[in-house]
């Protein structure tokens, strides 16, 4: 009985007129979002060679690694332009200096208008607005579409029970819309091998976990939208229903968790943060000038010896301020952070209510632009700077930081001499250590364990309203 | 010589939550080769008898048999012997005829037809040709009917039926409907059809039941009915002229 339900349900969905057009719809941007993130990888990556590429040349137009700035660049990930998530919104290039704290600067590589005007339609976006639209466009009527055609009276006037309808009724309309959009992924996934994206093992495990994720999330809406379908007698109500929650799902819930996370948890504007630093290193400033002034009365002997004295006691000075003045910071940012994190925490926790939201966090893990990508990418710039350092002091015997040279005059020839061009293959090479595919997926886990629980408790409870449903 | 009806409502009541009583201890049987109307006017409760006989709502006392199973008791065994046609007949507007044939064809039990088997069935209810690999999203309301019926026909069942299957059709069309009623009921099936055109009942029934207010009024035979004007019967018996 029930292939004879299922084998007619996939026939009606994909012989409808519906089909037709809102699958040709949904497969287009499922295809453009491919393409769309394909191009704007391309260009992206041009331009981390070219700014890296820059960066080389102006070191190596200069002779004294103590002059350089070095820039680092953060490197575009294939992942990242299918969910951008925060990528866009974290800054791509940051000045190394050997000590201080660094801030990413917010230019973007990509500055090809259409590309950015279109840079919205992620495959992150197609899922949310465009599957659970279409999952509510063919699950809304259902039940109650087939009560106001007679057909369900005329069905179930046959040796047939209830559940074989109801099941059938659920796992046909999955598989006649599921199957179907599975063919514009796997033509995007193609065309990621075309174009030479360079997908590592872990970047397709990746994706696929996304795309499950997002089959995941259309299910949610089907399984909702068929129990509503089973809930409500007439279809005009079920489709405003199904519609309503979608817009909560897709609009409110997530802006209404962040905003009332922001109400809810205090924490002090970056402004402040920065002003509070401001302060304290101004302070430091005084105090060194004072020091400095007191190492010139004090040590008056201006002998062979004295220049390196004097570097020597800078060095000091600067490692105890630096010291300190770490402290201080890591302490401000520590309950900046600790704060912010609690806010997040709240907004996402409430943001949960909605599934959309629940895929948006599970991609964003997944291809990890989820917002502790900014934490992270600090953490390797952190690491980075320390080798940068001990870079530096190899290079110039000193560990860098605030510096006066005092250079006698006699002995400018002897460095004359040593005015070579610096190598910039020779500075240590930045890299994101990103994270590894068990903690992305254990980062993603939850939530997408979440989703699958929707798709049950929906399923259940589609099943269960059918089995009282009036068929009247 | 009386057979076992097909069709048999003993003592059948419906009381709806919230209170209304839309069936009151209604029995009636309806033989093979029978035509059984239920005449009633809108709310006499000629629905609530037929969703009853369909498992489609519980009674709340009282049995509904077909082929002597208990509707209520074991409703899948039930429905193996009953087709029907429902009042609201839009059937599926994606499929042709004969898709939507197939389809309830299949449920109902007959698995292994052939399109010219189909075609036939088609043809016996009298749907043009041309329409019978159409989609029926253009089909008019009698066409529908048409399919419908065809629908009910194919399952070879003992017991037909047909909730007020000729409203809403014009009279060509509603007369050839009628003609095949009375085919059906030449290859000696039970039919319970329930409407409330009078003129429709005595041209077709060979047993007219009365209903009002949930109540069977009386019951005639078309033998009984020949000499009286079934029409100023039905309005005597629904203005309580005449006893029941
Ligand atoms: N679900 C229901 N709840 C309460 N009353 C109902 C319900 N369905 C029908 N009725 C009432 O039961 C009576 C019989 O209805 P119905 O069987 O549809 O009549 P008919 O088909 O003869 O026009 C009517 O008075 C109607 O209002
Ligand atoms: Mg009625």
């Amino acid at each position: 009985m029930i292939k004879i339900l299922l084998e007619k349900e996939l026939r009606d969905i994909v012989s409808s007129t519906k089909f037709a057009i809102t699958f040709g719809a949904a497969a287009i941007l499922v295809i453009l979002s491919f393409y769309v993130g394909i191009r704007n990888y391309e260009e992206s990556t041009r331009e981390f060679e070219a700014a890296r590429a820059v960066n080389a040349s102006n070191v190596a137009s200069l002779t004294d690694w103590r002059q350089v700035q070095h820039k680092v660049f953060r490197k575009p990930q294939p992942l990242q332009v299918l969910v951008s998530g925060v990528t866009n919104d974290i800054g791509r290039t940051t000045e190394v200096r050997p000590h201080g704290e660094l801030t990413l600067i917010n230019s973007r590589y990509n500055v090809d208008p259409l590309f950015a005007v279109f840079r919205f339609l992620d495959l992150n976006f197609v899922v949310i607005i465009v599957f659970s639209l279409f999952a509510i466009l063919f699950g809304y009527d259902a039940i109650n579409g087939e009560k106001e055609s007679g057909t369900l009276k005329l069905i179930l006037s046959n040796s047939v029970s209830r559940a074989d309808v109801v099941l059938s009724k659920l796992l046909g309309s999955f598989l006649a819309l599921v199957v179907p959009l599975l063919v514009p992924i796997l033509i995007g996934c193609l065309m990621l091998i075309g174009f030479g994206v360079p997908m590592s093992g872990t970047d397709w495990v990746q994706l696929a976990l996304v795309i499950g994720g997002g089959l995941l999330c259309f299910g949610v809406f089907l399984m909702l939208s068929i129990m509503i379908s089973a809930s409500v007698t007439r279809s005009s109500a079920s489709f405003l229903f199904s519609l309503v929650i979608w817009i909560f799902s897709v609009l409110i819930i997530p802006k209404g968790a962040v905003l009332v996370a922001a109400q809810a948890v205090d924490v002090p504007s970056l402004d402040g943060v920065e002003a509070q630093k401001r302060k304290f290193t101004l302070g430091q400033f005084d105090q060194r000038f004072q020091k400095m002034g007191e190492f010139l009365r004090a040590d008056i002997t201006r002998d062979e010896t004295w220049s390196q004295r004097f570097v020597a006691f800078q060095d000091s000075l600067n490692k105890a301020y630096e010291k300190e003045r770490e402290e201080y910071y890591r302490k401000l940012n520590e309950d900046w952070r600790n704060k912010k994190d609690h806010q997040e925490q709240w907004a996402f926790a409430l943001s949960r209510l909605s599934p959309t939201a629940v895929f948006q966090i599970a991609a964003m893990n997944l291809a990890n632009t989820d917002v502790s990508l900014k934490h992270r990418y600090l953490e390797d710039l952190n690491r980075y700077q320390d080798e940068y350092a001990e870079f530096l002091r190899k290079k110039t015997g000193s560990s860098g930081g605030m510096q006066i040279v005092m250079r006698f005059s006699g002995q400018q020839g002897a460095q004359e001499e040593e005015r070579k061009s610096l190598n910039p293959t020779e500075l240590p090479e930045f890299a994101e250590r990103g994270r590894t595919l068990g903690e992305t997926i254990s980062a993603s886990f939850a939530d997408l364990g979440l989703l699958a629980l929707l798709n049950i408790l929906f399923f259940v409870g589609a099943f269960v309203r059918f089995l009282r449903f009036d068929v009247r | 010589m009386k057979q076992q009806p097909i069709i048999e409502a003993e003592g059948l009541t419906k009381v709806y939550e919230d209170g209304h009583c839309a069936l009151d201890h209604v029995s009636f049987g309806v033989q093979p080769g029978e035509v059984f109307c239920l005449l009633g006017g809108n709310g006499a409760g000629k629905t609530t008898t037929i969703n009853i006989f369909l498992g489609f709502l519980p009674q709340t006392e009282g049995t509904a048999k077909i082929h002597g199973v208990d509707m209520h008791a074991d409703p899948l065994e039930a429905k193996k012997h009953v087709a029907y046609l429902s009042d609201v007949v839009m059937l599926y507007p994606n499929f042709t005829a004969r898709q939507n044939l197939d389809f309830f064809a299949r449920l109902g039990g007959k698995r292994n037809l052939t399109k010219e088997q189909y075609y036939s069935v088609l043809r016996q209810v009298g749907l043009q040709e041309m329409a019978f690999e159409q989609k029926l999203k253009g089909f008019s309301k009698g066409m529908r009917q048409k399919v419908g019926l065809a629908i009910a026909i194919i399952k070879e069942a003992p017991a037909i039926i047909l909730d007020e299957p000729t409203s809403g059709l014009d009279p060509k069309a509603a007369n050839e409907f009628q003609s095949m009623i009375l085919h059906l009921r030449s290859q000696g099936r039970a039919i319970l059809m329930s409407t409330h055109d009078i003129f429709r009942a005595k041209e077709v029934a060979d047993t007219v039941g009365i209903m009002n207010d949930g109540k069977m009024l009386t019951i005639k035979s078309r033998k009984e009915l020949e000499h009286e004007d079934l029409e100023k019967l039905y309005l005597n018996y629904i203005h309580g002229k005449v006893a029941a």
